[in-house]
């Protein structure tokens, strides 16, 4: 009964190629959604530090909305009950141009967006909050401060976490293939049911997937590298200073 | 480096692991007194939860009233039945694992599976069509150029879509709820899987009339319960339950049951599938 292992069912036939289109599509959906991600992030994180009550509920209870309720969950939410919510004509374009992919982005994106938020928060409530009583005082307003003193420390503060974040958006883009999104995880299964060599295909799956991690992960070492604020952030035995 | 090199051999050492134990599976039912099968639960009537709650179907009444019974005979003692739940994409995985013991739900035997596993005979016979909303354009195979079209990933239906229809838009989901409700909502035109499939999903869809199954069938889907390769000795006691029932005719009353008058689906066995599974019987 042991299982005789046939690597070459990876590049013969159309296996190589729906890697590849697997791979592209996970790497378009994950940057796209990291964006969103990102603005959303820092928008949110931010209104939720300032002086302003109403904006400070409204972003809270953004992320404890999209945080809080599984990533399966806004899959489902976004291709199957945001459509019929849609105008007809933009619904059956929308189906015409791959509504799937759009759906899988936005559930990626805003449900990624509220995580990210709170790593903004606590990038931003590790700046000492004399820091920005000394930039109001010195008259820039709450925005200018925002944008001026504190988001470009905090986002160099956390850069860390963020890595973390950016790494669980890449990899929780495989959940997009619940609603029939081709990306990479899509892709080793549909090379396993094709030719029946789940080992295999599963383990190009598990390689590209690391090998896409750990080159996220050393650019943004690299980021850290240029970016971090000199003893602000620990880095490791060699930072001292 | 060394370290890197550890990483991507690790899944290896785990697909190693996991395939190399060499108790054969009588063995395995004998020593845990279960046999445990891989079925699905969302394809009426084959294998879904009813209203009760009760997860249930043709295909695992086979297994419980004809193999379970020459499992009992061949073992000398009362096995339990365990079930859990497989899809396309884990079926094959599942059974290689070692985590089922034996695929009992509406898989088609091919040859390009068999490459893999081994199948039971062929306890049911079918072939593709497609479900649409009624009075849809949507004929059959030669008229989905261009439309967007559901199907079950994994299945062979997407198969030969892409190959004879490369035009039309393939989606594909993980499991019939989703692809189903893509129909309903529009996403897409039409959904293929195996006609008696749709004629299942059609019975227990909230308003039936509202679809229909059409095309002649552009497949042939011989059912089979599938076994891990190489394992003859269970392949026998699997082969023989079914050859009893469909000799003693036990296998007609289930049948009847499901696909009868008064079944979930009426599907009436064609006289040539009832005789073609009746010379799948050698004498004893």
């Amino acid at each position: 009964m042991s299982y005789t292992f046939n690597w070459s069912i990876l590049w013969t036939g159309q296996s190589g190629g729906w890697l590849l289109q697997g791979l592209f599509t996970t790497i378009e959906i994950s940057i796209l959604a990291w964006w969103i991600a990102v603005v959303l992030g820092i928008g949110s994180g931010a209104m939720r530090t300032v002086p302003v009550v109403p904006l400070r509920w409204a972003a809270a209870a953004y992320v404890e909305f999209f945080r809080n309720v599984p990533l399966l969950v806004w899959m489902f939410f976004w291709y199957f009950a945001v459509p019929p919510l849609l105008p007809d004509a933009v619904r059956e374009w929308l189906f015409d141009h791959g509504a799937e992919f759009w759906a899988a982005l936005c559930a990626l994106g805003v449900y990624h967006g509220a995580r990210f938020s709170e790593v903004i928060r606590a990038g931003i409530q590790a700046i000492p909050k004399t820091q920005f009583e000394a930039a109001v005082s010195t008259g820039l307003t709450v925005t200018q401060a925002y944008r001026l003193i504190i988001l470009p420390i905090a986002l160099r503060l956390i850069i860390p976490p963020a890595t973390n974040e950016s790494l669980n958006l890449l990899k929780n883009s495989s959940v997009a293939l619940t609603i029939g999104v081709a990306e990479l995880t899509f892709q080793t299964r549909q090379i396993e049911t094709y030719t029946a060599k789940a080992f295999e295909a599963l383990a190009s799956g598990t390689v590209i997937y690391l090998l896409l991690c750990l080159t996220i992960a050393a650019l943004m070492a690299q980021v850290e590298r240029r970016y971090a604020i000199p003893g602000m952030i620990a880095q490791g035995a060699v930072g001292e200073n | 480096m060394k370290y890197l090199i550890f990483f991507l051999a690790a899944p290896l050492f785990l697909g190693i692991a996991v395939t190399t134990s060499a108790e054969t599976t009588l063995k395995k039912i004998d020593k845990s007194g279960t046999l445990v099968i891989g079925t699905r639960t969302g394809s009426p009537p084959f294998a879904y939860v009813n209203k009760n709650n009760e997860w249930v179907g043709f295909s695992i009444d086979l297994v419980e009233k004809a193999i379970l019974p020459a499992l009992n005979k061949k073992l000398n003692k009362q096995i339990k039945l365990e079930k859990k739940e497989s899809a396309p994409a884990t079926r094959i995985p599942l059974l290689t694992s070692n985590a089922v013991d034996l695929i009992a739900e509406t898989m088609t035997d091919t040859q390009s599976r068999r490459d893999s596993v081994d199948f039971s005979l062929t306890f049911f016979a079918t072939g593709a069509q497609f479900l649409v909303k009624k009075g849809s354009p949507i004929k059959g195979i030669q008229t989905i150029a261009g439309k967007r079209v559901a199907a079950q990933q994994g299945s062979t239906n997407a198969r030969i879509i892409r190959e004879r229809a490369p035009s039309a838009k393939l989606l594909e989901f993980p499991d019939q709820p989703a692809a189903f409700q893509a129909l309903a909502q529009g996403q897409v035109q039409a959904y293929t899987n195996d006609g008696i499939q749709l004629a299942g999903l059609k019975a227990k869809a909230p308003k039936p009339e509202e679809w229909a199954v059409v095309g002649e069938f552009f497949s042939y889907e011989p059912y089979g319960m599938a076994l891990r390769k190489g394992d003859s000795d269970f392949r026998q006691v699997v082969n023989v339950g079914l050859m009893d029932a469909i000799e003693s005719g036990k296998y007609f009353e289930i049948y009847d049951k499901w696909f009868g008058p008064k079944g979930e689906v009426p599907y009436p066995l064609a006289p040539e599938t009832k005789r073609f599974l009746q010379m799948q019987v050698v004498p004893k």
